[in-house]
This record gives structure tokens, sequence and C-alpha cells, in this order.
């Protein structure tokens, strides 16, 4: 059992943004000012307490978009890897997307994921199936068997689904299951070839251009087929204007529709693409700094829901090479949340509650996933983060088992120094202090 | 002002966007000893005697890469050429272990062309010889760039034959010039396939540099809007933009790009875009015509302007030589990498 005293407590759900207590075993049992021994149900020998003056308390993060790259690729990571990585991070749920090698398209790779996640003793690992088999856009997977399974959500994430046909029937089928379908969306055909986003930092370059486009008029178009058909519809990682524009027009009109925006969106742009500098190389590309402005106005009013990391770990020699050769994707589990307070919260461009609901309370909600509140009684998926704690990246402890972030090597400022997951501390940086 | 020559300082050349125009007149000063050296009878220098110079060619091009062994041997260099296979890339060792390979060999120098962009700097990054960049992808062909600027300044530079008086040129003194005013008032125009060339990129800084004017011309689908981002002119009409031309420069047609729906085809594009001995008077004034080669013959240009071109060709040759020479002295002759 666990008393946490003095802490900045910080959960949008009860509207708690204020320094209090909170006790907690695998639930949480209390919130309040002043707790002492007394509010302990029982005498319980096993107390912890921990000063946590000058410090905040959130509910755990819920990290809806990560690649932890098992089965298939577990030299640039693992369930096991990637879910401490993750907890390390601040996230006490992720949602592992299905772009493995074999694909999550069956109940025995659902049931896999899962079973691995519970091993790990990490972050809460949910499983998101497959839209159609083997990421191919045709015939859809058994969603409402894949769904029993555990899987939380169906994306074809790596790809979008290219044939506007297949993704109607998906998200008019997945209201059997009540999860979102999540859309990578990404016109192939648009973005063919490019490394970066179209426009004049790619012209000087001489590096092939992936229009905006490519991702706003799937987002237009899938916006419109779930109004059609009445499907539930997630947009992943919104990197341009128009994409934005369609969601919000689409929650004017009703539609059951959210969207997630991903750090690196907020904080760089085309203008910090260097030719050698591949730890930028990211899909969708990162965006124009006028469209980064717009991305973060959308996220601070609530337009976009939620962020996400697209956490996507890759083998350093993968990334050491020609830009345009080198894969796409940046590894972020253990920077997001120091990049997002320093680049975001502490300029004030987004407020410790407006974090806190985007990265957690959403999040939870919108996908039905643990965590996201510190009402009594819910599971204690617990971050105490510490504003003040500075960490060169790469110096010290790094659980995934990739470097790709361009962070790495350079000193960050504000880090999760613990984490429990189900009452369980599952991650412990020294600076809480146990009394 | 002051013209002290500043001492080179570059390990390598990657592109001409890390060129100042001092950098490129001291360049220029160099070429016209190195040409000078081309007209003797004897050509072969010690200057260079016991330095390497490595071929590294992932893009077939037999005219950079003998223009590049000729430089560097007319040096005294030694060259070494790396048989790579040209025709699928990804396949092969990873540029990072040739990278690795090439520094165990201890050369001095490494010429590369690759299809990606940015693949010189990225060999400069992982080597400790100097890299020049003979291609890289879409980025930059930086000596083809130089080349044709050391010609139109031999053309229309402070030491150039007057237009009125002939036989009154004389070498350019390049320490004695002003570098951003070499080609001050003159205007280039550029034609064809903007997008996908680093010739057109590289000679735009280069010429911008120089203080010209340089304005590109194009299809839409060749030529989007986000090119004037090196201050150049846009222009969809050739018999537009022609007039008081001093220089043109025909970039090589893709004919694979119609394939991919750039251009509807090669009859259209001729016809708005080739030129021709008719279109080249529209200048109104003694035109430089200037074709980074080779040429398709009909398309880009036709057949009776592409003869009349070929005493420009040779002289392009011979300056292709010079230059390269005076950049691979400068990096391992002169200071830097020595
Ligand atoms: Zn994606």
């Amino acid at each position: 059992m666990w008393l946490i005293k003095d802490a900045h407590v910080v959960d949008p759900a009860q509207e708690i943004d204020r320094t209090c207590d909170v006790l907690f075993d695998n639930t949480i049992i209390a919130i309040g000012t002043d707790l002492s021994d007394k509010d302990i149900p029982d005498d319980d020998s096993s107390l912890s307490i921990v000063n946590a003056a000058g410090k905040y308390l959130f509910p755990g993060l819920v990290d809806v978009h990560t690649h932890l790259r098992e089965p298939g690729r577990e030299d640039k990571e693992d369930i096991a890897s990637g879910s401490r990585a993750a907890v390390r991070g601040g996230f006490t749920t992720i949602l592992a997307m299905a772009n493995t090698q074999p694909v999550i398209d069956n109940r025995g790779l659902v049931e896999f994921v899962l079973r691995q996640g519970e091993r790990a003793k990490g972050a809460r690992v949910l499983p998101v199936a497959a839209v159609t088999m083997g990421l191919q856009g045709n015939e859809l997977v058994n969603m409402a068997e894949l769904h029993k399974a555990g899987a939380v959500a169906f994306s074809d994430d790596g790809r979008g689904i290219q044939r506007a046909q297949t993704m109607l029937l998906a998200l008019q089928y997945a209201r059997l299951t009540g999860c979102p379908l999540i859309s990578h969306c990404e016109n192939e055909s648009l973005a063919a070839g490019g490394s970066m986003r179209r426009g004049p930092r790619s012209a000087r370059l001489g590096l092939a251009g992936i229009p905006a486009s490519a991702e706003s008029v799937m987002a237009a178009r899938d916006v419109l087929l779930a109004q059609e058909c009445g499907g539930k519809l997630h947009l992943a990682h919104l990197s341009t204007a128009a994409a934005v524009l369609a969601l919000r027009w689409g929650k004017q009109q009703g539609i059951d529709v959210s969207g997630e925006v991903n750090p690196h969106h907020l904080i760089f742009c085309d203008d910090d693409i260097g030719l050698t500098d591949t730890s930028l190389k990211v899909n969708p590309p990162l965006p124009s700094a006028a469209d980064r402005d717009v991305l973060l106005d959308a996220l601070a009013d609530g337009s976009i829901d939620m962020l996400a990391t697209d956490h996507a770990p890759h083998a350093w020699e993968e990334k050491a090479q020609p830009f345009a050769e080198a894969p796409f994707g940046i590894n972020a589990f253990e920077t997001a949340l120091a990049a997002v307070w320093t680049s975001l919260v502490k300029p004030g461009k987004l407020s410790v509650a407006q974090l806190v609901r985007a990265w957690s309370l959403n999040p939870a909600r919108r996908f039905g996933v643990t965590g996201g509140s510190l009402r009594v009684g819910d599971p204690a998926d617990i971050v105490l983060f510490d504003p003040d704690h500075a960490e060169v990246i790469g110096e010290g402890a790094w659980l995934s088992k990739s470097t790709n972030t361009p962070y790495w090597g350079q000193k960050m400022q504000g880090f999760p120094v613990a984490a429990w997951v189900g009452g369980e501390l599952r991650a412990d940086r020294s600076g809480m202090r146990i009394l | 002002m002051d013209l002290k020559p500043k001492p080179w300082q570059h390990k390598d050349l990657l592109g001409i966007e890390q060129l100042s125009a001092h950098d490129i007149a001291q360049i220029f000063q160099a070429a016209v000893s190195m040409k000078e050296i081309l007209e003797r009878p004897i050509k072969k220098l010690p200057t260079l005697r016991g330095k390497s110079v490595g071929m590294l060619f992932y893009e077939a091009s037999t005219r950079t890469r003998v223009s590049f062994e000729t430089a560097a041997k007319t040096l005294g260099a030694d060259v070494g050429a790396f048989a790579v296979n040209t025709s699928s890339v990804s396949k092969g060792e990873s540029l990072l272990d040739t990278a690795k390979t090439l520094d165990a060999m201890k050369f001095d120098l490494i010429v590369i062309r690759h299809a990606s962009s940015g693949a010189a700097a990225f060999l400069a990054d992982n080597l400790s010889a100097g890299v020049i960049n003979a291609g890289d992808g879409q980025h930059e062909h930086p000596t083809q760039a130089l080349l044709d600027a050391f010609t139109l300044c031999e053309r229309f530079g402070p030491g150039a034959p007057s237009e009125t008086v002939p036989g009154t040129g004389t070498k350019t003194d390049y320490t004695k010039t002003v570098p951003d005013k070499l080609l001050a008032g003159r205007k280039i125009v550029i034609v064809g396939d903007i997008l996908h060339s680093r010739v057109a990129r590289s000679n735009a800084l280069c010429l911008r540099r120089l203080g010209a004017d340089v304005t590109f011309v194009g299809p839409p689908t060749l030529l989007p809007p986000e090119m004037a981002c090196w201050d150049v002119t846009i222009s969809h009409d050739l018999d537009a933009v022609l007039q008081g031309a001093d220089a043109v420069m025909a970039l090589r047609l893709q004919l694979e790009r119609q394939k991919s729906g750039l251009f509807p085809s090669v009859q259209e594009y001729a016809k708005l875009y080739g030129l021709t001995v008719g279109r080249l008077k529209q200048t109104c004034r003694e035109t430089l015509l200037l074709h980074p080669g080779p040429m398709n013959r009909g398309v880009e240009i036709d057949s009776e302007l592409a003869d009349s071109f070929s005493s420009v060709v040779e002289e392009q040759v011979t300056n292709g030589v010079a230059v390269r020479m005076a950049l691979i002295y400068l990096l391992i002759g002169g200071g830097f990498n020595s």
C-alpha cells in the first residue's frame, strides 16, 4: 500500500488540480488533504509513504499508437522491452499496432500479444488487430472473434486502406464490436516514393516530397464514410491542416470521429530536416511550420482528442543510410513526455490539465481501456512526475532496444520518477523519496 | 574593398549550398591556372604524387567519371575505381560499410555519384577522407554547376572580351573581382525537368551566388511553385522569357517521366519547351547555349541547333577537367585534407 503525500494531483476526470495526498493499493483508496494512518483501512505494515512535494501525480498515460515489433522484428523491439520502456516513460496502458511479421490478424496472435504483455510486467499491452488479412486491404479479419480475444481496436496502420469500398465495409462491420477503426490516412499514389513533406524544404534538399493531400484526402474520405455508415472512426497521427479541418467538420456533423497527434508533429517541422539526420524521417512526414501551428491549436481546443507517440523503433544500421533509403519512424516512449513538457507545457502552449486530458483521460475513454482517472476504486495506474528531473538521453538507463530518437545525446527535463500499474511499482527513477 | 583571399577551408565539396561567392571565385582562380596547364603539350604535373583519389560511381556516367579521372591523373594522383553494382544499389553492401572499407584503404579523396539525395554528405560524415559530390539523387551536382558558371564567366565575366570590341579578352584575375557580382545583370534561363534535376538546383544556387538572374522554365508538373525557393523566377512559357537571355541551359529530359504521367507526350513537350535555332533568336542577342549532356536530339534540343552547338561542348569538356583539377587541388593539394 502506498501513500503519496503533498503531490500536485491533476485528474481532469474529477476536476482535481491541486496539492493533495493519494492512498492506493491495487486500486485507488482515497484522495484528500492530510491523509494519515487513520485513513488506512487495516493496520498495514507494508505501507510506503512518499514525500512528493514539488512533483505532479497523474493518472498513468495511455498511448493508443505504438509499434512493438513482436513477432518478427525482435531485433528492433519486443513486447517486453517495449512495454518496459513505455512504463519508464510514464505510460501505463499501450495499444500495440498489428503491422508485425506475421500481421496480427488471427485469434492466436491476438492472444499471443496479450500474453507476452502480461509476462513483461511493464505497461498494460492491448492488441490492435488488423482490419484486413495481412494488411492487404482486401478481406476483413474476423472482427467479432478478435475483439472477443482481446483486440481493443482495428487498424491496418503502417498502410492506408486504399480502396474506399473496403474502408466503408470495415467501418460498417466494426460496429459489431464497438471498437474504433484507426485510419492511417495515406493515399499511396500521392505519397509514392516520397520521404518528407512536399514543400520548399523538400525542393531545396532534393528529396522526393509527400504532398499534404496524401493525408488530407484520406482523412476527408474516411470522415465521409463514417458519416454514411455510422462507423466509429479514429484518425491516427494527424499532420496536415486540411485533415484537422475534416476532423472538426466531422465533429460538427455529429459523426463518431476522434483524432490523435504525435508529439514530433507538434515540436518539429519540415524546416528542421537535414539531409543526413534520418532520426527525423517519419511517416506521416513532419508538417510545414504553418500546419504544425494548426495541429497545436487543434489539440489545445480539443478538436484533436489525444496525444499518441507512434513509437516506432528501428535498428540503428537501418537509420544509418542516406535519407531516402532509411525507414520511417521515431523511437518515443522514453522521451515523449519530457519533449512535450519542455516544448509545449513549460512555454504555456498546453496546460498540465490539457496534457493529462489528451494523454490519459481521452484515450482511455475513447478506446474503453483501463486508466484515465484516479477515482476511488479505479485500478491504481499512476505516474509521479518530476518537472525538474533532467537526464541526458542515452547516458544511464534506456530500455527500448533501439535508439532512433532525435533527442539522443541531448539533455531533457521533466520525467516520470515513478509509475505504478495496478498499484505495482513498475518504473522507478532515482528522485522518489520514500519516507 | 578587402579582397585578400581567406584560405580554403572545406574538407569536402558536397554542394554549392556550402560555398560562398568568394569560395567559388577561388575555385575559378585555380581553374584558370589549370586550364593553362591543359593547353600545354605536356600536361602531367607532379603536384599530387602519392595522393590517391577513389571513384565511387553508383550511377553510370562515363563523361563525369572520365573528367574526374583525367583531372586527378593530370595532377599526378593515383586513381582507384570501384566496381559498384549500379543496377541494384539497395541489394549491395551498405554505404556505411563501404565508407568503412574506403577509410581502411586510406584514400585522400573520394568522388561519389549516387542515386540518393544526401549520399555524399552521408559518406563525408562517415569518412576521414575528403568527399566530392559528383551528383547525389535530385539534390546537387556542384561540379557541373561550377563548370557551367566558369564557362559563363569566361564569356560574360569581368575579363571577358567586349561584345562590341572583338579580341579584347584577357584572362580574368579572380582575386581582383567582386565575387558576388561576377555575373551581375546576366539573365540565365534554365529549361526542362527542373523538379528532378540536381543540375538545375546546383546551377540556380551557383548563379545566384554570382549575382545572375535565373529563370526556371518547364511544365507545371516538372516545375512546381516551391522550386522558386532559390530566389529565381518561375515560368511555364519559354517564348515569354527568352528575350534578353544571355544564356539558355536545356536540361536532359528523362523520357520515362512521360510514363509516370508527368507530361502527356514527348511531341507536346518538344513543341512547348524544345530549343530550336528559330526560338533562340527571340533572345535578341548572342546567347550561350548550355547542356549538361547527353542530349536527346529532337526533344529538348533540335538537331540543327545541336550541331551548331558542338564547339561549346568541347570547351565545356576542357573547362570541366580544369574546374575539377582546381577542386581536387584545393581539397587535397593546397591544404585541408593534406
Ligand atoms: Zn501509421
